[in-house]
């Protein structure tokens, strides 16, 4: 479907707060019930001694930053390949940053990265939307 | 939770799973409210990494993963954007199996395509399970 879009926006971010009551709403939202995600015993003998939350949850920032980009269009062609470097315990801001790398025949291609507030790389990867 | 599958049955290019799936404008609503998303773009699509979560949850329904599981990356492609109370389908199948140093790295391929047999998103999930005793 042709999009309204007529050039790749250079860098696309969003950070936002996850905290543990926006955690657990995306664990019943999302039908994830691992215990690790939450206030649970499992979580504090788990591997990071705490909570932490899902990285699904964490890769969805950075497809908000795509959707704010490119709306629909990127729901339409979108492509994704990420890799968790980092898990990211509650709370924490997280910062979804799109980076635009390569932009031919229409398609873009984005590097895209989430770090934390103190700048630990929680998520790499690439996207890429083609928009026309 | 009764899972059909245990992790260690599994065999590089099994397909272990289809099902039947649609999604309703409150549960794309309750998903949007979780992650802070704005709602304007999604009135009639489901954002497409919501279908990824779905088809996580359907693996850890299906096959009893075990303690120490972390889930390593995340491939996804669409082909469109799936609509909102669309009758779809959800295969999935393993697609890579191996051990090295104790840790087994699996992945999974899932295929949405809808009533029609045309191909909506195609994902790769992957994940590596750690030794007995061993933590991240």
């Amino acid at each position: 479907m042709a999009s309204q879009i007529a050039q790749a926006p250079q860098t696309l971010t969003v950070t936002r707060l996850i905290d543990q009551p926006r955690v657990d709403r995306y664990a019943e939202a999302a039908r994830d019930p691992n215990p690790i995600h939450r206030e649970t015993p499992e979580a504090y003998a788990g591997p990071f001694g705490q909570p932490v939350a899902h990285g699904m949850l964490v890769l969805g920032l950075v497809a908000d930053a795509l959707t704010q980009g490119f709306g629909l269009t990127w729901a339409e062609t979108g492509t994704l390949k990420v890799r968790w470097r980092s898990p990211a315990l509650t709370p924490v801001t997280v910062i979804a940053r799109a980076d635009l790398r390569k932009d031919a025949d229409g398609l873009a291609t984005y590097e895209v990265t989430c770090t934390d507030e103190g700048g630990e790389v929680l998520l790499t990867g690439t996207a890429s939307v083609r928009y026309r | 939770m009764t899972h059909s599958l245990q992790f260690a049955d599994l065999v590089k290019g099994q397909a272990f799973a289809r099902f039947p799936l649609t999604v309703s404008a409150a549960e794309v609503q309750a998903y949007l409210d979780s992650t802070g998303e704005s709602p304007e773009v999604w009135a009639e699509h489901v954002p497409p990494i919501f279908i990824d979560a779905i088809a996580i949850a359907m693996l850890l329904s299906t096959v009893a993963i075990p303690k120490g599981v972390m889930h390593t990356g995340q491939e996804h492609e669409s082909h469109r954007a799936a609509r909102i109370d669309e009758p779809m389908e959800l295969e999935m199948r393993v697609s890579a199996l191996s051990e090295r140093r104790g840790a087994v790295i699996a992945a999974f391929e899932a295929n949405l395509t809808d009533a029609g047999g045309a191909p909506i998103t195609t994902m790769k999930i992957s994940v590596m399970v750690l030794p007995d005793g061993v933590t991240a």
